[in-house]
């Protein structure tokens, strides 16, 4: 096979499984025997490698602002980085900041999720407007707190400010309000 | 060079050892990326892998030059087998290596392959940022330390099933995004 032809390219499914660990051990053997031997499909797995690794290092540096379950704040604590956590009870509020050594700034939301399946986290002004809306975060059923992954940049630009967030749950006739919390931003010196 | 990796394997071994340096090469080049990711796959470091590109590319053309692969045009077989028992080896904390470099490393033209391929890590940012929450969620928890979609669906309360399509689908949103040169992401 020369380094352009492929007469049966895998497809990227079958590449994202064999990378992860998510295929059984005859299929793994069959991909390793076909990217050992293809160029274009050792190139396109080399591609998702490659956006994986670059996901690691944005993550790693607090570049991403996501929705996590609490147990990954600690393996990036365990991985060695310095990892500024809050944690809000619903209705309370937090005075908060970003330093130059902190890597990673989470904000931990208490809240009652049992029987939610849905939940959407809503940034409001100061006037209690909307101004901002990520819908259906991903949440646990078995877990009591949403913690979010702030990116690091946004906060350290920040002046002294409040900013307001609001967990809320779609239901019949509306959204039912989970909690909503306050954080009191101040720049580090 | 248009030829088959079958081909460059045979002309390696018709010739006198070591006067097919830009054959061998152009093998080496072809091949380390795919030995570089076996051994990211397997030994999970970046450091290891590049040792075992290093070890099996070696052993591979001593032994074309031996006359010592008897199918070349499964030369890819051959080198995934190698690439198994050198996975062995290393994790038994073998010094092969340290002897192949001793003996060869000013004979075969080493370090040729392409550099690791990278992203665009302002364009990845901005391409993450459009994900919805899941799929963004899902793709932190997944690449961050390469786990599988059980491992990660057991953290968010979703099946594997649900985790692959929702793997998938966001993988395949971002590298649109990342590909788009065109618009801004």
């Amino acid at each position: 096979m020369n380094a352009a032809a492929c007469g049966a390219p895998l497809d990227l499914p079958a590449l994202l499984d064999y990378w992860l660990g998510d295929l059984a051990p005859g299929a793994v053997d069959s991909v390793e025997e076909h990217v050992m031997s293809c160029a274009a499909c050792a190139d396109e797995l080399s591609g998702l490698v490659a956006v994986g690794a670059g996901i690691r290092r944005l993550a790693s540096a607090g570049r991403i602002w996501t929705v996590v379950p609490g147990a990954f704040l600690q393996r990036l604590v365990d991985e060695g980085l310095h990892v500024r956590q809050y944690r809000l009870a619903p209705g309370g509020s937090v005075q908060c900041t970003v330093t130059a050594s902190d890597d990673v700034v989470a904000a931990r939301l208490d809240a009652d999720l049992r029987g939610i399946t849905r939940a959407h986290l809503v940034k409001l002004d100061a006037a209690g407007r909307e101004v901002h809306r990520i819908e259906d975060i991903p949440l646990s059923d078995s877990s009591d707190e949403v913690v979010i992954i702030e990116r690091t940049d946004r906060l350290r630009a920040l002046p002294a400010v409040i900013e307001y967030l609001r967990l809320v749950t779609p239901e019949p006739g509306g959204e039912r309000v989970v909690g909503e919390y306050t954080f009191i931003h101040t720049p580090s010196p | 060079m248009d030829v088959s990796d079958g081909e460059l394997a045979r002309r390696i071994a018709a010739s006198a050892p070591g006067a097919a340096s830009d054959v061998e090469a152009e093998l080496y080049g072809r091949l380390a990326p795919r030995v570089r990711l076996y051994g990211l796959r397997h030994l999970r470091d970046a450091q290891a892998a590049a040792d075992l590109m290093q070890q099996v590319l070696l052993m591979t053309i001593e032994r074309l030059r031996d006359g010592k692969v008897h199918d070349p045009d499964r030369l890819g077989s051959y080198v995934l087998g190698m690439c198994r028992l050198v996975v062995i080896d290393l994790r038994r904390g073998g010094r092969r290596r340290e002897q192949l470099l001793h003996d060869f490393v000013g004979d075969v033209p080493v370090g040729t392959s392409a550099p690791e391929p990278r992203v665009d890590e302002e364009r990845l940012e901005a391409c993450l940022a459009r994900l919805a929450a899941r799929e963004r969620s899902v793709l932190v928890l997944t690449f961050h330390s390469d786990r599988s979609a059980l491992e990660v669906g057991r953290e968010l309360g979703l099946t594997a099933a649900n985790v692959r399509v929702i793997r998938h689908r966001a993988i395949v949103r971002l590298r649109a995004c990342l590909e788009d040169e065109e618009g801004t992401p």
